[in-house]
């Protein structure tokens, strides 16, 4: 509890922390709320005020339906939520899995897995929701199954070599003369070590389900029709652009402003989680020199490199799928 | 040549993988083609029948090495719905995905390239700050919508200024270069833009490597170069190979990256030959798009390695 305070306080201490902390606060809170209320109810059309302007009755105007545009993003808000929170608990459970096997001990099952991973990890996340539409048809468990494949094969490579340095560690090696099983080194020694790639690549692929289930719902193999969401309010928006147009801007403002939440949020909770970079979690307790680590976790902790305070991972040069492939 | 040979067996057993891998999943799919085929009203007889003209009721063994062994000849097969060669379908839709592609990869460098070197550069942590906010923004934003903002500033009828063709690609094809290339030119900007961000961040993190305390960008400032001069010139340099590996994984990524921006602007392109086609459960040309897909990839991942080893005389010298 202490501890989460003070992680909470550090990222706070910062602009891009404060942003990402509200901006997140307010999605879970609007999500909430969109459970119980919205302004209208959703299948309530307005068919006098077709495309309305922002007024009084309609916050952000209305769609082609007559649909309140504010009561569709409310609603999305939590759909995007669900979809996002599934894909960082999949796509943690696929990476950390294959993180184990690639760093086993036995030196086949370690091979085998690298390879596996380096020759799946160039396909693109559409093309995974594609394959996997054609028997599960467009739904919402199309867009987490193809994000968790696509992250947990890209957090697994980014997170190897710092999983690696620990798995070949001197501690690793006591606590197996000691008996421990590989799934306890994994947990207690080497999943620790990972974390700071781990905050990062995580609130990355929760920024990348969003981005995807807006991309896959206009192609037609996201959320099923008629499912409120933040990508369905896109799609919506596009069909009439020329008739009014200031529809358009609210969902592709909301989901850019929590995509770069969701990233800025990595960036500060690696920061700010680590006892390594973050000296108010040491409380006192006075550690080796960051200078000393090796470069594997010294890749992972930018922040500290070279005293310019940088938040950018180079590590990111290691993964692939962040680049454009999702949109 | 060790390595050019054992990458190459790698490449053509990933080719078979892929081909079996493919081949597999669309096997184990609930959807029928020949009774999507048939219509609703067909009798079992005639699902039975075009069955048996398709070959679907021979074993899977003998179907697959049917499929390949057309595969090796350059024969994709025919469109079970349209009847038509899916090689010409793809030959055609080809020629729009891949100018728009490497036009958006051309944007792409050309903005994300300078601003990483300059991200580089910059010293003071404001601008440092500055530009990381950038390149976190410019990856964030939807390529539907930056595709829409584009159509609603510079769209042809639609947008505020009239600049170039909002949707739709000329019946003739490139018969007219002038009118193919813009209407081009808005899609590929909106994918650019995107991927741009991408490619600073790449680059911004490749010198950021390089410039480490002590190593060669210090040594060519101690020799008399500025900081600027020194990341620019060493810098650089040294960063190519990461650079190029980056530049093909984005190539790669685009492929699927346009899909949404080719639907939004009516561009009949690949992503929406393949779109079209998992929606029809078409399965023979599907089948065989998805492997010239991933043989795509396969073959660009090919060409970076070599290209990567190529720029990188220490990674030969290392296997020594």
């Amino acid at each position: 509890m202490q501890r989460l305070r003070v992680i909470l306080r550090t990222m706070w201490s910062r602009g891009t922390g404060r942003y990402a902390l509200v901006v997140l606060a307010l999605w879970l809170l609007v999500a909430l709320v969109s459970l119980f209320w919205t302004p209208r109810p959703l299948l309530a059309t307005d068919g006098y005020h077709v495309w309305a302007v922002p007024s009084a009755d309609h916050w952000l105007g209305t769609d082609g339906t007559g649909a309140d545009v504010l009561s569709w993003l409310m609603a999305g808000s939590h759909t995007n939520l669900v979809i996002a929170l599934l894909t960082v608990v999949c796509s943690g459970a696929l990476g950390l899995l294959l993180v184990g096997l690639m760093v086993a001990r036995s030196s086949a099952l370690a091979s085998v897995s690298v390879a596996v991973v380096d020759a799946l990890i160039s396909i693109p996340t559409v093309l995974i929701a594609l394959l996997l539409a054609v028997p599960f048809g467009a739904s919402a468990a199309v867009v987490v199954g193809a994000c968790s494949i696509a992250y947990g094969l890209n957090l697994a490579r980014v997170a190897r070599p710092a999983a690696l340095l620990a798995a070949r560690s001197q501690y690793v090696e006591s606590a197996r003369a000691d008996g421990a099983s590989g799934l306890y080194v994994l947990v207690r020694h080497i999943v620790p070590n990972i974390t700071p790639v781990l905050a990062v690549q995580l609130s990355m692929s929760a920024g990348t389900s969003v981005l995807a289930e807006a991309g896959l719902t206009y192609l037609g193999v996201g959320v099923g029709a008629g499912v409120p969401s933040w990508g369905h309010s896109l799609a919506t928006s596009v069909k009439l652009i020329n008739v009014f147009p200031l529809t358009v801007l609210w969902p592709g403002l909301i989901v850019t402003l929590v995509v770069v939440a969701l990233n800025l949020f990595g960036d500060a909770l690696r920061d700010a989680a680590d006892p390594v970079a973050n000296p108010a979690l040491r409380a006192g307790v006075r550690g080796e020199s960051a200078d000393a680590m090796p470069d594997t976790l010294q890749a992972a902790r930018p922040s500290l490199r070279s005293g310019i305070a940088s938040a950018d991972s180079p590590l990111v040069a290691h993964g692939t799928k962040e680049i454009v492939d999702e949109r | 040549m060790r390595f050019v040979v054992r990458r190459l067996l790698l490449f053509a057993a990933a080719l078979v993988g892929v081909s079996v891998l493919v081949f597999a999943a669309l096997r184990i799919l609930p959807g029928d083609v020949a009774v999507v085929m048939a219509g609703t009203n067909a009798s079992a007889s005639r699902v039975a029948e075009l069955r048996a003209e398709f070959g679907l009721d021979r074993p899977y063994v003998v179907q697959y090495l049917d499929w390949a062994g057309g595969l090796l000849h350059g024969d994709l097969g025919m469109s079970a719905l349209t009847g038509r060669a899916v090689a010409a379908q793809v030959g055609r839709r080809a020629a729009i995905t891949f100018p728009l592609i490497v036009m958006s990869l051309v944007i792409a460098l050309a903005i994300g390239l300078p601003l990483g070197c300059a991200a580089s550069i910059a010293r003071s942590p404001r601008l440092r700050g500055l530009f990381h906010v950038l390149a976190i923004a410019g990856g964030a934003v939807p390529a539907l919508w930056s595709g829409l903002l584009l159509l609603l500033l510079f769209g042809r009828g639609v947008g505020l200024i009239g600049l170039f063709p909002s949707q739709g690609f000329p019946a003739d094809g490139w018969g007219d270069p002038a009118r193919a290339i813009a209407s081009l030119i808005l899609p590929a900007l909106a994918t650019g833009f995107v991927a741009a961000a991408g490619i600073m961040r790449y680059t911004r993190a490749a010198l950021d490597d390089v410039a480490v305390d002590g190593g060669p960008v210090d040594m060519a400032m101690a020799c008399g170069m500025t900081r600027t001069q020194a990341m620019l010139h060493v810098g650089l340099r040294l960063a190519t190979p990461q650079l190029v590996s980056v530049i093909g994984l984005t190539f790669a990524s685009m492929i699927t990256g346009v899909m949404v921006i080719e639907n939004l602007f009516a561009l009949p392109g690949l992503g929406a030959l393949l779109v079209g086609d998992v929606g029809n459960r078409d399965l023979v040309a599907v089948q065989s798009e998805l492997f010239l897909l991933a043989a795509f990839f396969l073959v660009l991942g090919l060409i970076v390695d070599l290209t990567h080893r190529a720029l990188d005389p220490r990674l030969a010298a290392e296997e020594e």
